[in-house]
């Protein structure tokens, strides 16, 4: 049984934020969950599928985000709970689905949950999903610690089947990654019987068919619903206000920035001069509430990440109720007090706070800062991205490489989501040259395939994760397949969804409850889309190459290369070495070899070290996987591999 | 060859070579190291090096090549820029009747040459140029038997150096060497001991240059090719000697296309434009087609150890010798006095060559009068 069950109402458990939606799922008597996996979302799929079988739920990953969307509301419309999470551009794949979903309304509670990353920690993107809850017109909450996040999400669902719309959640890194101490409410006995109504009148939300036209009558109902949210915001307890009755500044703020900005208050010991007003319910906003806070102060400061979007709210607002509140002075991010992009922490808040109070404040010397910055750049060893020790994909990108090379028209790699982004470091040899939205390697790569007709001559490719290729990746190999664009696609197939923790996709037979199902097979995918299929080991890294560069000269429309090997730190791998690798120290003549460190230098696998003193190769025997790869690349042999004895 | 302090490795080559498009993927430096490689009758620099000073640079014979200094060791006086280079004597030659068996390009002296060397035991192995359907391929034979099926022109610049530096690499020695100018020249660079090591052994037993006015770039002939037969079907390739100005496919059943030859002089690479030398001046002995006679050889005999190899096979059969023309003799010098008088002039003109006083660059070095004298 996990802690996340437990049925003792009023114990405390310390959890991760993630975990603490999860419960509040549970709490809420969640019955389907669906999900992308995504940093920092993954945890919340992950653990209510350890869960499901225990609470007889239905967890899946799906294959992308809007169709995660699409199975939690078929269970939303048969009138079961369905929590669906992502990570935050997540909700730009799933937002046409949404766009619809909110014009149609929904009947069992609905909870879409984003969680953002500012500051990119683990995105290629710090994008802001609550501008979707705004445009959707679907009302959002963003908790501010993990009490909070538990029991939002349990009232979302609440809210859901009130107002028969799906509510938005939204979390960031430090709420979802973060832990803390949460008190357990009641998990639900009774159990939902799904079954889809539709037999009613059309306009019947609870018994009609579920389609959003008529599109003007089901808006007006939509923006009916908004209207009853904001009134219902007036008095949530998710919205709290501490300080003084006549504070010299009102700090309005929400999510993790509350908890910064309560540090910040603290540190400068401002209690008694700054209100806090955070707020819960951030869209719509509700105007009672705020116009009592605005009456104050005559100064108000927002703190959020990342975009100025409750500032604009806020200020909407503060201008509709002019009349009342008075003129205010505003600061935030439109005005250059906070910065507009990347993560904030209690350090900002508080160089905020010192400029906009007058205060002087330095959290450390100026000497102790300019020391720090001078050993920081001096001192410091480069410490780069890199792929692990045996990691197939560094073995892909240097055949890419040399292949590309080796033809010498300054072909390029389009990239795609997943460790190997990093292969425009010099890790992945810097072959990658383009990256942007999962599946857009290709997308990007078939329109580069069709500019031969403009005297282009670089030959094109594009490189995808296995599950990148189910997500977005197949409607752009179509693409480049039926407009006959020459590219070479590179799927690197690993076997799972490594870089958010080996979730399963759909080319593995196992679900995400761990039942067997049918794996989908990308070879015979891409052959039935028309493309000239290869399938090889990227660890035979001379065939490789030579497949490439077969591929690369055969201008016959998209080909797609399949280099199959798991991650090493995929369950299949991990401490099951296929090599004992050493190197042999009479036969590597080190520096006077000529080969320029070759093995270190270039190739770069953590698992071989260079050994100063010595000046010759050595294996890190506690780092290297045994992929045996790096045998191959000595040019004098002397790296050995040997078969791993049985034991 | 003084350093002057500059970088003699891969970074020099890469900027004043590969990217002028001097290069004209001879080989020489590939298979050294892990870096540099040839695909496709191109050189592809993988990754950069940190080494300063390379074999690859010391080896390239389109930078720093020191013409005095390679003439003072082969032929004992400095470079006097004679249309033929130093040689002993001229002669017209083919293969002997003890050679059997073989259709070669023309007369067959080149193949009768290393493939007598080879049963002899003269040679432990020699480097031919094969090709893999148009492609140019370095070979490295250790059977006589084998040198014949390397026997036909190819055209195309092939990378056969670097199975000279494999075959080094694999420590044989006394190796044959069949190539264009450009590879004889990187040879001779090779055979000087450019990088003064202690242990260095010349690993060549016999150097046998061919005539060579220009070559294709294999990548852009293949492609021409391609549109007017296809390639599978061809068997072999000739250029056919003055006054014809036509290359010739011969396909299956007797199939056989005529190209105009200026067609084809628009797929030469850059870098055959700079080369001085049309009769591979630094070889052992020196053998191209002969004019007015496709059966036969035109043979330059430069070396005591051409000399003695030639003499000898004469003497066994395996090669006719006879008295080249005084007409052919006249026009080999006026063409090959031609090439270099036109090549100098444009490498003079950009920079290119360097006398006493300049700084190192692309891509000799040779004595102010002589240079005046030829491109005068």
């Amino acid at each position: 049984m996990s802690y996340l069950t437990d049925k003792e109402e009023g114990t405390s458990y310390l959890v991760m934020g993630n975990e603490a939606i999860v419960r509040g799922a549970l709490e809420a008597g969640v019955n389907v969950a669906s999900g992308y996996p995504g940093t920092p979302s993954s945890e919340i799929i992950d653990s209510l599928a350890k869960v499901a079988s225990e609470l007889d739920l239905y967890v899946e990953w799906s294959v992308n985000e809007k169709v995660a969307l699409e199975v939690a509301a078929a269970a939303s419309f048969a009138k079961l709970r369905a929590l669906c999470a992502m990570k935050q551009n997540g909700v730009d794949v799933a937002s046409d689905f949404l766009l619809h979903l909110a014009g149609t309304g929904t009947r069992g509670g609905i909870v879409l949950v984003a969680c953002d990353d500012p500051g990119a920690l683990s995105s290629a993107n710090e994008g802001e999903s609550r501008y979707f809850a705004r445009m959707m017109e679907i009302p959002l909450l963003e908790p501010g610690n993990f009490q909070e996040a538990k029991e939002m999400t349990k009232w979302a669902f609440e809210l859901s089947e009130e107002i028969r719309q799906i509510v938005f959640v939204r979390s960031v890194t430090r709420i979802s990654h973060a832990s803390g101490n949460i008190t357990y409410g009641k998990l639900p006995e009774k159990k939902r019987r799904a079954e889809f109504k539709y037999d009613g009148l059309i306009l019947d939300p609870d018994e009609g068919v579920m389609v959003s036209p008529p599109v003007g009558w089901k808006h007006q109902r939509q923006q009916e619903k908004v209207k009853k949210v904001r009134e219902m915001f007036e008095e949530s307890p998710f919205n709290t206000y501490q300080g003084p009755e006549r504070p010299d500044l009102l700090l309005i703020t929400s999510s993790a920035c509350y908890l910064y900005s309560r540090e910040a208050i603290s540190i400068l010991g401002l209690e008694d001069r700054v209100g806090l007003l955070k707020l819960g319910t951030t869209w719509p906003l509700p105007p009672k509430l705020l116009t009592k806070h605005l009456l104050k102060t005559d100064r108000v400061m927002i703190v959020e990440e990342v975009l100025p979007f409750l500032e604009d709210h806020v200020k909407i607002l503060a201008a509709e109720q002019a009349f009342e509140v008075g003129v205010k002075t505003f600061y935030g991010k439109n005005d250059g007090t906070l910065p507009m992009s990347g993560e904030l922490n209690p350090d900002l808040v508080i160089a905020a706070l010192s400029t906009v109070l007058g205060i002087d404040y330095a959290p450390v010397s100026e000497d102790y800062e300019q020391s720090a910055k001078l050993f920081a750049s001096v001192g410091a060893p480069v410490r780069d991205l890199v792929f692990c020790a045996g990691c197939p994909h560094r073995a892909s990108f240097f055949s890419i490489h040399n292949a590309l090379e080796l033809d010498g028209r300054k072909g390029f790699v389009c990239g795609d989501i997943g460790c190997y982004a990093m292969a425009n470091r010099p890790t992945g040899y810097r072959t990658l040259k383009t990256l942007h939205a999962m599946g857009s390697g290709t997308g990007v790569a078939s329109g580069f395939g069709k500019m031969g007709q403009f005297g282009m001559d670089q030959p094109i490719l594009a490189v995808c994760g296995d599950s990148t290729f189910y997500h977005a990746v197949m409607p752009a190999l179509v693409n480049a397949v039926h407009n006959k664009a020459d590219i070479t696609l590179v799927v690197m197939d690993n076997s799972g969804t490594a870089m958010t923790g080996f979730q399963p996709h759909p080319g593995v037979a196992r679900n995400a409850l761990g039942q067997e199902v049918p794996g989908v097979d990308i070879a015979k995918i891409s052959e039935a889309i028309g493309a000239r299929v290869e399938i090889r080991d990227p660890f035979n890294v001379q065939e490789t190459r030579e497949t490439l560069n077969n591929l690369i000269e055969d201008k016959n429309g998209a080909k797609v290369l399949v280099l199959r090997q798991a991650c090493a730190l995929s369950p299949q791998r991990r401490n099951k070495k296929n090599y004992d690798v050493r190197v042999d120290q009479t036969i590597c003549v080190g520096e006077v070899c000529g080969c320029g460190r070759f093995c270190t230098r270039i190739f770069r696998c953590p698992g071989i070290i260079w050994n100063y003193e010595k000046k010759r190769a050595e294996i890190d025997e506690v780092i290297c996987a045994g992929c045996g790869v790096c045998a191959d690349v000595c040019p004098q042999g002397a790296i050995i591999r040997e078969d791993v004895p049985k034991r | 060859m003084d350093g002057k302090g500059l970088n003699r490795g891969q970074e020099v080559l890469r900027k004043h070579v590969l990217d002028a498009y001097l290069c004209t993927g001879c080989g020489a430096c590939v298979d050294l190291c892990p870096y540099n490689r040839s695909y496709r009758g191109k050189i592809a620099v993988l990754f950069p090096c940190v080494i300063d000073e390379g074999r690859c640079f010391a080896y390239c014979p389109k930078i720093e090549v020191d013409l005095d200094e390679l003439s003072m060791r082969f032929f004992g006086k400095p470079y006097d820029g004679n249309p033929l280079g130093a040689y002993q004597s001229i002669t017209a030659a083919k293969a002997g009747h003890r050679i059997k068996d073989i259709s070669p390009q023309a007369g067959g002296t080149v193949s009768a040459l290393i493939y007598f060397a080879m049963i002899k035991g003269y040679l432990d192995g020699a480097v031919l140029t094969d090709r893999k359907g148009l492609l140019p391929v370095p070979r490295f034979v250790t059977h006589p038997g084998d040198v014949l099926g390397c026997a036909t022109s190819k055209f195309a610049a092939a990378p056969t150096l670097s199975a000279v530096n494999h075959a080094v690499k694999e420590e044989y020695g006394n190796i044959g060497f069949v190539g264009t100018p450009c590879q004889i020249l990187a040879t001779a660079l090779m055979r000087s001991n450019p990088l003064q090591g202690d242990d260095f052994i010349d690993p060549f037993g016999l150097v046998v240059g061919l005539f060579c006015t220009w070559a294709v770039d294999f990548r852009l002939f293949e492609p021409f090719l391609a549109e007017r037969i296809e390639i599978d079907r061809i068997r072999k390739i000739d250029i056919p000697p003055p006054p014809a100005e036509i290359l010739e496919v011969f396909a299956d059943v007797g199939t056989r296309l005529e190209i105009p030859i200026n067609e084809v002089r628009e797929l030469v690479p850059k870098g055959c434009s700079y080369c001085i030398d049309m009769t591979s001046e630094f070889s052992d002995l020196s053998v191209g087609v002969m004019e007015g006679r496709p059966d036969m050889n035109t043979l330059i005999i430069r070396t005591d150890r051409g000399r003695r190899i030639v003499e000898e096979a004469e003497r066994e059969g395996y090669l006719t010798i006879s008295k080249l023309p005084e007409e052919n003799m006249k026009h080999l010098v006026w063409a090959s006095g031609n090439k270099k008088r036109r090549a100098l002039v444009k490498a003079q003109g950009e920079g290119m060559v360097n006398t006493e006083t300049d700084a190192e660059k692309s891509y000799l070095r040779m004595s102010a009068e002589v240079l005046e004298r030829l491109i005068a």
